[in-house]
């Protein structure tokens, strides 16, 4: 079996996550799993190449993940207290260019 | 390599139905299952300190805070069909194929380092490790910012 492929199988699930999807929450899930494929290649290399470098540099990728799922998620909750959305169609204010009005209107 | 491939193909189906299933929680708990499984391949690529964190923050603590986003920001979730969940198993079987026949020549003409995990992380980048503490300091504002001023605006 080989990891590259595995890698590369994760990554594509993961960015067809989150281009379909247009919930916020399942757009985190896939943004995680992106983030697990790379990983994953530093540990997977590191290892074949009997070098501790690739986990020294995925345990900083990790916590930085955490940090930036973290920020994410504080987002996505201002986002719902604002809006009451959680869908990220409904936040596009593109679609409505002739009344010029916001798709969505704040509380 | 019965047991890699294993690991593999469990990671595989988790990770398309953490994506596919309808219901929050339910692909919170398959993104937590693959992340279970993809630390068991870091403790068996002798990788332990990577698998720990790996463990702690990607499956524990990630999870937490999807499940905590979900709660906060309930919406009423559909109901995933059967046809859906058929439909998951067949994709999931049809991309373990190149995982389980799959070979990619990766021989490598880098020299090894040589170096143990704690001089690679305090010789090597003992800089970016304290600069490590102030990203995670400055996430933690970020998300601190974030409530404060809806708390304020109420």
């Amino acid at each position: 079996m080989d990891y590259i492929i595995l890698s590369v199988t994760l990554l594509a699930i993961g960015i067809v996550g989150l281009v379909t999807k247009h919930d916020l929450i399942k757009m985190l899930i896939a943004i995680e799993m992106i983030t697990a494929a790379s990983i994953m290649n530093f540990v997977v290399f590191g290892s074949l190449l009997d070098n501790s470098v690739g986990q020294a540099f995925s345990i900083l990728f990790l916590s930085v993940d955490a940090c930036v799922t973290a920020v994410a998620l504080a987002l996505a909750i201002a986002i719902f207290k604002k809006f009451n959305v959680r869908d990220v169609r409904e936040l596009s204010e593109l679609e409505d260019e002739e009344t010029k009005e916001p798709t969505v209107e704040a509380k | 390599m019965l047991f890699e491939t294993a690991l593999a193909i469990g990671m595989i189906f988790s990770a398309v139905f953490a994506i596919y299933l309808k219901e929050t929680v339910g692909a919170v708990l398959s993104l937590s299952t693959m992340m279970i499984l993809l630390s068991v391949l870091y403790f068996y690529l002798d990788s332990p300190f990577v698998a720990i964190f790996q463990l702690a923050l990607g499956s524990g603590t990630a999870a937490i805070f999807l499940l905590a986003g979900d709660t906060l920001t309930k919406k009423n979730d559909e109901k995933t069909s059967a046809k859906t969940v058929l439909v998951g198993i067949v994709v999931s079987a049809f991309l373990s194929i190149p995982v389980m026949l799959g070979n990619i020549f990766t021989e490598s003409l880098i020299e090894p380092l040589q170096l143990s995990l704690s001089s690679a992380l305090w010789d090597l980048r003992s800089i970016d490790v304290l600069a490590q503490g102030l990203v995670v300091l400055t996430a933690a504002l970020g998300v601190v910012f974030l409530l404060k001023e809806e708390r304020r605006r109420k």
